[in-house]
């Protein structure tokens, strides 16, 4: 996750779903071959990196699940573009 | 449970306007090989499977099929953002703007409604699964025919992605399907 001080949320956006999806594709993989000692060690890692890359997007940005809504004065969890919105 | 994601598997961004396009697109949002049906079939079919890479696999493509939904939504909302009933009248898809407006509403291409006619639920883990792979298919081939509609890159980008879902899906319920078979044996 270097340099992502200097990312707008779109291009942070952009890592945050490609990391995820390497994940959940290594999962569908995993399903059905639960033995597979590479892929386990793939998963691992790519697990490890969505959820810092999810970490990043939500300390910079805003929150992609409402357990990490900040609640201290106001509900975080309306700001931030929802995938019925287009972020600019 | 589920656990809602504020973002879709990826970034959709429409650029262009384009009502009819849009008309044909809600086909895989509500039509008979669409997402929805897709999703309510894996998610449903998962409770008649005992093999636990069976339910966790139809749960997790269940689960990706209603991600893809949303995606389906965000484009015909980005195709359709601040036309009015002249435009949607212009581009031959009046009928749609008098009953839903720039509503998403789950329906085919042609416009019939979405049913629950459109999947089955058969209680026998090998015939759903054989469903699923002549599903998954028969998504991608719709996906290839709205290719043959569009021709804006914003678009097709997102569809062709979708339409590559669908082939890695049907290779996994081929695997799954294996396993279940070689268990009989």
């Amino acid at each position: 996750m270097e340099n992502n001080r200097q990312m707008t949320a779109r291009q942070l956006m952009q890592k945050v779903s490609e990391a995820i999806f390497y994940a959940d594709d290594l999962k569908l993989y995993l399903d059905t071959h639960p033995d597979d000692t590479r892929a386990l060690r793939m998963f691992e890692e790519a697990a490890k990196n969505a959820r810092a890359c999810v970490e990043a997007f939500e300390k910079r940005f805003y929150p992609l699940y409402a357990f990490s809504a900040d609640c201290e004065n106001d509900w975080e969890w309306l700001v931030g573009t929802w995938p019925s919105q287009i972020m600019s | 449970m589920f656990v809602f994601t504020k973002m879709t598997q990826i970034p959709v961004k429409i650029n262009n306007r384009n009502p009819k396009l849009a008309s044909y697109i809600l086909s895989q949002y509500g039509g008979p090989d669409g997402e929805l049906g897709a999703s309510l079939r894996y998610l449903s079919q998962r409770f008649a499977q005992t093999d636990k890479s069976g339910i966790a696999l139809l749960t997790d493509i269940g689960t990706e099929e209603l991600g893809h939904l949303e995606m389906i939504g965000s484009i015909v909302t980005q195709l359709t953002k601040g036309e009015g009933a002249r435009s949607f009248d212009r581009y031959g898809v009046g009928d749609y703007y008098i009953d839903h407006a720039n509503g998403v509403y789950p329906a085919s291409a042609a416009g019939v409604p979405f049913t629950a006619a459109y999947l089955q639920s058969k209680g026998d883990p090998i015939a759903d699964i054989m469903e699923d792979m002549a599903a998954e298919q028969k998504a991608r081939a719709t996906y290839d025919n709205i290719l043959r509609m569009c021709d804006d890159p914003d678009v097709t980008n997102v569809i062709r992605y979708l339409r590559e879902r669908e082939v890695v899906h049907f290779q996994r319920f081929g695997e799954l399907l294996d396993k279940l078979q070689s268990k009989i044996k």
